[in-house]
């Protein structure tokens, strides 16, 4: 067994490198109800984290895992920075729950991984976009389990725009948001 | 579950003497997850999402960078040494003094004109990548007294599934800054290695370029849920 190569942080001058265009609005072979997931990236401090990579991938509307492109870009994936308030925002579908390989069924969920300056290693997580008494059947809901932690995962619907979804990511400290492993 | 064989070479979230760890590590440990398609999937990027040239980031110019050309030739491997195919290898680095054309870099060395740092390639069926450049120059950063980062390569890696998405640093032999980088010092002694280059003289252009290699080895098939 080869031993993988260690990570290493992103360090701060990534953004003529690693950023597309429209990067943030994430590509799909087919239609689905097209939601805007955003928010903002907080230190220990409570501080925007200005200097982010965000990725996400996530199923189609159906729930199936896209592969492919669409001749520009692969389908299911985005990729943004965050700015000068921490903020970032993707533009996509929203997906649809899925099987895992044992049939359990996964609730609506994007992965998202956080590459920044002082990130040695990407945080991974994931962010459900329905609420928590749509989630208890989660196989990541049920490892989490404490509804405090699970709701650091919980994106909000925006009231007053229903296509928008609202999720703040703390790193450290007391709104610290849940990271996997896997 | 999954294994995790991988705790002995990455390292920590929280390493002290690299500051900016201090507010951006997370306090409370991982949840494990099981596995899920959303990690033995992932974004498969088409052949020509990448151009040939983008190998060479000595022809971006109207002419030559400054600096020290060479090429650096290698493998991406699985931990069971399966190539892992046209897969998306992006490359970012300083030019030769040791300077990024990005805004918040304040490090008083010269921009070149005819030097961006970036590319892009696919590797090919047997995992091989060859990359053309220069050689980044060391800079001074301010995480602590006469602090100066060594010469490195990012490197960022997709694999064929979403569960071996890395960003890394490759260095170079026999750098002496590599003792006092925090950020290569926060490897565990086992993976530090795993981060160096080799020298490799005939894969360079006799009289142009210096040769180097790096393999690279991400999660494999085992690590990895549902097979892929």
């Amino acid at each position: 067994m080869a031993k993988p190569t260690p990570s290493q942080t992103v360090g701060p001058f990534f953004a003529r490198e690693l950023l597309w265009k429209d990067g943030g609005i994430v590509v799909f072979p087919g239609r689905g109800d097209r939601i805007t997931l955003t928010g903002r990236v907080f230190d220990g401090n409570g501080a925007p984290i200005y200097d982010a990579l965000f990725e996400t991938w996530q199923a189609d509307a159906a729930g199936k895992f896209p592969s492919g492109d669409d001749g520009s870009r692969p389908y299911g994936y985005g990729r943004v920075s965050t700015d000068t308030e921490g903020r970032y925002a993707i533009e996509t579908v929203m997906p649809g729950s899925f099987k895992g390989p044992g049939g359990e069924t996964y609730a609506p969920q994007i992965s998202v991984a956080i590459f920044a300056r002082g990130l040695l290693k990407a945080l991974q997580t994931r962010v459900f976009l329905v609420p928590l008494d749509a989630i208890k059947d989660d196989p990541l809901a049920r490892a989490i389990g404490d509804p405090d932690r699970l709701r650091t995962l919980i994106a909000t619907r925006d009231p007053g725009d229903p296509k928008t979804y609202r999720w703040d990511v703390g790193l450290r400290g007391a709104a610290e948001a849940v990271f996997i492993e896997f | 579950m999954v294994e995790t064989r991988a705790a002995d070479v990455h390292p920590p979230y929280l390493y002290l003497d690299y500051k900016s760890t201090r507010l951006r590590a997370p306090t409370q440990p991982l949840v494990r997850v099981a596995p899920s398609p959303l990690e033995a999937t992932g974004p498969v990027f088409p052949k020509q999402f990448v151009r040939e040239s983008e190998a060479d980031l000595t022809t971006w110019g109207k002419s030559a960078p400054l600096g020290e050309k060479m090429v650096l030739v290698g493998r991406l491997l699985d931990e069971d040494g399966r190539p892992v195919r046209r897969s998306l290898i992006e490359v970012w680095q300083a030019n030769a003094s040791g300077k990024y054309p990005h805004p918040v870099d304040d490090h008083e060395a010269p921009l070149d004109p005819n030097f961006l740092g970036k590319g892009q390639v696919l590797t090919d069926e047997e995992g091989r990548y060859r990359i053309v450049t220069v050689k980044p120059g060391a800079y001074p950063w301010q995480n602590h007294a006469f602090g100066w980062r060594p010469a490195h390569i990012h490197f960022s890696l997709f694999g064929n599934a979403y569960a071996q998405r890395l960003i890394t640093q490759m260095f170079f032999p026999g750098d002496p800054l590599l003792a006092i980088d925090p950020i290569f010092q926060s490897v565990p002694e086992a993976g530090r290695k795993l981060l160096i280059a080799d020298l490799d003289l005939e894969h360079g252009v006799e009289g142009v370029a210096l040769g180097y290699r790096w393999d690279m080895v991400l999660r494999g098939p085992r690590a990895t849920p549902m097979g892929v």
